[in-house]
């Protein structure tokens, strides 16, 4: 059974159509880096995967349940990390966690949560409001989340950006040790060096349509689109 | 999926944010003390006049403060894309509808009740035997207005003139909420017996149990559209 399965999808806004039939299969343990340019349709991609949009032709299926008619039962897999954190300024990091966890029905007590955040280098800032935080330090905090949540997909939007060395080897650790676990990983992602390290398989999204490439090459490859 | 502890968990968020930023109540409650204040001094404070005025300045000072409240109810989630979070989280819109309404409604009392003394002292009442069946009263108008002002405060969050299109939504549906309130206020400051203006407290108890069932199974299509 594959992890993420898209079939045939396509998705207009008004004339334009940014998604055309676009098939792509994520199988579990897997995880698969999608490129391509600004306005490619990246992520439109993946909020139709992550159910906040309804494609205008084609479906998909998470775990073997179909994603448009089933998909409360597909939320309860998936898990997106976005260029939006999804955290709340006035919360601190441990609330901020403990809210999330608990929109899940978890409830992890307070040496779990510190273990997370010290394994993403944000320990110390535990008691800090998000609004005093910078975008790698959310980035690092969602990372913590999700190592607590173990969501079987995991959808990623850009997952390097904002971070600094350290925190994309941090980010290549977890997604390594997800894939490991058996969850799929579909990310876009502008950075070849870093995605080629984690890919198993590798696309290009150009003017809607998709294509694959071989994940030896991404490096390599002097333009990619 | 735990339907309560979300709705414990929404409202906790909420009125933990408000408790540290004061950004809500506060702005409500400058804007409903300078409505009192502009009141008091263009009338005369003879407590029948003030008897016959001060229900209907009194429910426009709570419904105008009230939507200065629900308006900035959905749009905190905006930040950081909170509102894509809650949309992919596993849970029962049912449920969001319900955290969101339990903390504008509360939001709203904590106002009212740190206005209603300057009410009594701005216009002279004398109203503290009748405290409990104000407080029946306070609490039925109020959940009227919030329990319509949650689902529309959900519907305009992603239109650019929702500042105006709340008010203009709201105002016309909440019409009996307002006539019943001044009426049933009315009738308790004059002293009428119970009998006289109990239909207006019934109408009251009417909306809220309707508005709030109509709102929670609605609130669905507005959330996933």
């Amino acid at each position: 059974m594959s992890g993420i399965r898209g079939i045939q999808l396509s998705q207009s806004y008004r004339h334009y159509q940014v998604l055309k039939d676009v098939s792509f299969e994520v199988a579990q343990g897997e995880c698969y880096a999608l490129f391509g340019p600004n306005g490619a349709g990246k992520t439109t991609l993946l909020k139709l995967l992550a159910t906040l949009q309804k494609p205008s032709s084609g479906r998909f299926e998470m775990m073997g349940h179909d994603g448009i008619r089933d998909r409360n039962r597909v939320r309860e897999f998936l898990l997106m990390i976005a260029h939006g954190s999804y955290l709340y300024g006035e919360l601190d990091a441990v609330e901020n966690i403990r809210f999330a966890l608990a929109l899940r029905g978890l409830s992890p007590d307070a040496r779990e949560i510190k273990t997370a955040l010290d394994r993403v280098g944000i320990g110390a800032f535990a008691d800090f409001k998000i609004r005093y935080f910078s975008e790698g330090m959310k980035k690092r905090l969602s990372i913590a989340k999700a190592i607590l949540i173990r969501p079987k997909v995991l959808l990623m939007d850009e997952p390097y950006s904002s971070l600094d060395e350290r925190g994309m080897k941090l980010m290549n650790q977890f997604i390594r040790e997800s894939t490991g676990q058996g969850a799929s990983v579909l990310m876009t992602s502008h950075n070849r060096v870093q995605s080629a390290e984690v890919a198993g398989k590798a696309g290009v999204l150009f003017q809607g349509t998709l294509r694959d490439i071989a994940v030896k090459d991404l490096a390599a490859a002097h333009e990619l689109f | 999926m735990n339907f309560f502890n979300v709705i414990r968990w929404l409202a906790w968020k909420d009125l933990l944010s408000e408790m540290r930023s004061r950004e809500n109540i506060s702005s409500m409650f400058f804007f409903a003390l300078i409505v009192i204040l502009i009141f008091s001094f263009s009338f005369s404070t003879d407590q029948q006049t003030a008897r016959e005025l001060m229900p209907g300045i009194m429910w426009v000072a709570f419904v105008f403060t009230g939507i200065i409240g629900l308006g900035k109810s959905f749009t905190a989630e905006l930040q950081n894309d909170c509102l894509e979070n809650l949309q992919m989280n596993p849970i029962p819109r049912g449920a969001i509808y319900l955290g969101k309404l339990a903390s504008n409604l509360l939001f709203m009392l904590i106002v009212e009740l740190i206005l209603f003394p300057l009410f009594v002292i701005f216009f002279n009442l004398d109203v503290f035997e009748k405290i409990p069946l104000f407080v029946l009263i306070l609490i039925a108008g109020t959940l009227g207005v919030s329990s319509v002002g949650t689902l529309f405060s959900a519907m305009t969050v992603q239109i650019r003139a929702r500042e105006v299109m709340l008010p203009i939504l709201l105002l016309p549906l909440i019409v009996p909420v307002m006539i019943g309130a001044v009426e049933a206020t009315g009738g308790l400051l004059r002293g009428d017996p119970i009998s006289l203006y109990r239909p207006w407290i019934e109408l009251l108890i009417v909306f809220d149990v309707i508005f709030t069932i109509v709102s929670f199974w609605v609130f669905e299509f507005i959330l996933d559209h």
